[in-house]
């Protein structure tokens, strides 16, 4: 099996008074696509928030190469690690290429210019993302699939080794949920990139990962590799469905084609 | 790629720097007592200097001219800060009760203190000196009052933070005419002219006592200027670059309170700056803040030079506070921008 790359011990996260989740412990291996899926409000933003240290957690830790978090500054952490959020914002009238290098942040020296190399790393990202034709444009000017592409290529700008992403393809039409989804694939293939995110669609997160963690109430149910997640039990006991489970004969992941409401009584 | 953005900066700059000579010009040449543009040249140079010519420029416009072109540059800067940081075009330090703050604070001051001492000549300067410090107390006060009023989660909310600010602003508002009502009468009338903001009493001892705080804390504001321009990303997105937000919101946002209240010591409060400059200035050099701060400095200096024109000159031999002024031209242009954001 691979290295661990980030570990969370005993994590406790707290929304004022409401406790998301206490004492949780997982792990992330090292050049994987790690993918947490489970129903509305189970704490999988939350978790890989407190991961990406977006959340202050109340207790527990959390370790970036063995490393305790807190006791890296949070610009280190920035070139290790970016974490594309659910909502990004933007001011409308800003161009593409510089929100993409606001992504170089962490490794800039002087504020004014960009050097060679940022201008190098910046142009990799749009290449990636295919997002180079429109890099002149303002923000009001993208479409939601381009616009999510570009924050992808911000979050890359940071040449980090792990990206973490927040729901990356809520909002956006079929095909642009699969170019997102590719790209994502593509940074973990060819670049060795760790990849965590938080999807809904099971399917894509079947057919895109590694590994999943299911999540519910706030506490990990079942973690392991899609053929083991995808399976009718499991999503009884996360969603709550009866869901109908076949093998897809073109890739090979297991997709749920169909599902039924379980009865509401115990 | 930033080469458009500075040769629209500089071309604006210079523009700017016109319309600011040419209110100075105005300022200096035109009242009740007229002087050519010769007779202001030969003066300032030392040529054949005449008493009544000294008095005028030296005593009477000179120091009201700096002091609104230094409060004019103070605000605009300030106003750039707090709108860049809450994310809220409508937001301005008064908005905030940061200058009701500083005010309700010296208020405070000269009720103790005795306004009228501490302007009657340069004897008593040490007071002058101490009124910002004063200010900056009572600012800071209204600072912290809107932190643990906005401080929700570990972060700065923006919406309780703009609520609180007018709270806070109505009740250092209140503080301060509550104070001034027990003053003595010659002190209550030297307060409420201050308090709606006004440069007429303008002597060289009020503009050494803003002075160091300007040179400090704009090179510092200065500094993180470009931090501003990620700060209009939403909360995520910035801590995952690597911003120590919060940290770098409290330099910012306590170096413009120690700005506005050096301001509101010396000129009382004038509101509108803050808001109407950064506007202005976003118009006409976008939206990166290392070229909008200077821009929106340049803006402020020329229209609390233009408006103290107006005080002194409109009802002459009469006196309009130029805060009356600024609010007149002000009102307007927020309730346009309140109507634009709407639509």
């Amino acid at each position: 099996m691979g290295t661990t790359v980030i570990r969370a011990e005993r994590l406790t996260t707290k929304y004022e008074k409401f406790t998301v989740f206490s004492n949780l412990s997982t792990e992330i291996k090292k050049g994987k696509i790690t993918t947490i899926i489970g129903p509305n409000g189970c704490g999988k933003s939350t978790l890989l928030k407190t991961i990406g240290r977006i959340l202050k957690q109340q207790s527990g830790e959390v370790f970036l190469q063995e490393q305790d978090m807190k006791g890296i500054s949070t610009k280190a952490i920035a070139k290790q690690l970016a974490l594309l959020s659910q909502n990004p914002e933007a001011p409308l009238q800003l161009k593409v290429e510089e929100l993409i290098s606001y992504g170089r942040f962490p490794h800039r020296k002087n504020v004014g210019t960009l050097s060679s190399k940022d201008m190098e790393v910046i142009n990799w990202a749009m290449d990636i993302t295919k997002t180079s034709a429109f890099r002149t444009r303002e923000i009001a000017q993208l479409s939601g699939g381009q616009r999510q592409k570009v924050w992808l290529a911000m979050a890359l700008a940071q040449e980090t080794s792990i990206l973490l992403l927040d729901e990356p393809t809520t909002y956006l039409d079929l095909a642009h949920q699969l170019e997102v989804l590719q790209i994502v694939d593509r940074l973990n293939k060819e670049h060795r990139c760790t990849i965590v995110m938080v999807l809904h669609d099971i399917n894509h997160a079947a057919r895109f990962s590694d590994e999943l963690i299911a999540m519910k109430n706030g506490e990990i149910i079942n973690v392991g590799p899609p053929e083991k997640i995808i399976a009718k039990d499991v999503l009884k006991e996360v969603f709550h469905i009866d869901a109908r489970i076949m093998v897809d004969p073109e890739n090979g992941s297991p997709v749920c084609y169909g599902y039924d409401a379980l009865p509401e009584c115990e | 790629m930033h080469n458009k953005y500075r040769s629209r900066f500089f071309i604006n700059m210079l523009f700017l720097t016109g319309a600011i000579l040419l209110a100075i010009y105005i300022h200096i040449t035109n009242g009740t007592f007229d002087m050519s543009v010769k007779d202001i040249v030969t003066t300032l140079l030392r040529m054949n200097p005449t008493n009544e010519f000294d008095l005028v420029i030296f005593q009477f416009r000179l120091p009201r001219i700096v002091i609104a072109a230094l409060v004019g540059l103070g605000l605009g800067i300030a106003g750039t800060v707090v709108q860049g940081i809450t994310r809220n075009g409508l937001a301005d330090p008064g908005i905030l009760g940061i200058n009701a703050g500083a005010g309700a604070s010296i208020v405070i001051f000269m009720f103790f203190f005795q306004m009228e001492l501490a302007v009657s000549g340069s004897s008593n300067w040490l007071s002058i000196l101490i009124m910002p410090i004063f200010g900056f107390v009572g600012g800071l006060a209204a600072a912290i009052l809107i932190y643990v009023f906005a401080w929700t989660n570990g972060k700065l909310d923006t919406q309780r933070l703009i609520l609180s600010g007018i709270a806070i602003c109505t009740g250092f508002g209140a503080l301060s005419l509550y104070i001034s009502l027990k003053m003595r009468e010659s002190d209550f009338e030297m307060a409420t002219v201050w308090m709606s903001g006004s440069i007429y009493n303008a002597n060289w001892m009020f503009i050494i006592a803003m002075i160091p705080w300007l040179i400090i804390l704009i090179p510092v504001i200065y500094r993180k200027a470009h931090l501003l321009d990620y700060f209009q990303l939403e909360e995520v997105s910035i801590k995952s670059l690597g911003i120590q937000v919060e940290k770098e919101k409290a330099i910012l946002l306590l170096s413009s309170i120690g700005v506005i209240s050096a301001c509101v010591s010396v000129s009382g409060s004038i509101g509108f700056i803050g808001l109407i400059a950064p506007h202005i200035a976003r118009q006409l050099v976008g939206i990166h803040h290392r070229y909008v701060l200077p821009a929106s400095a340049a803006i402020g200096m020329f229209l609390v030079i233009f408006s103290d024109y107006l005080a002194r000159t409109i009802f002459a031999p009469a006196e309009i506070p130029v805060g009356i002024i600024v609010a007149i031209l002000g009102v307007p242009y927020f309730l346009y921008l309140l109507i634009k954001t709407k639509a």
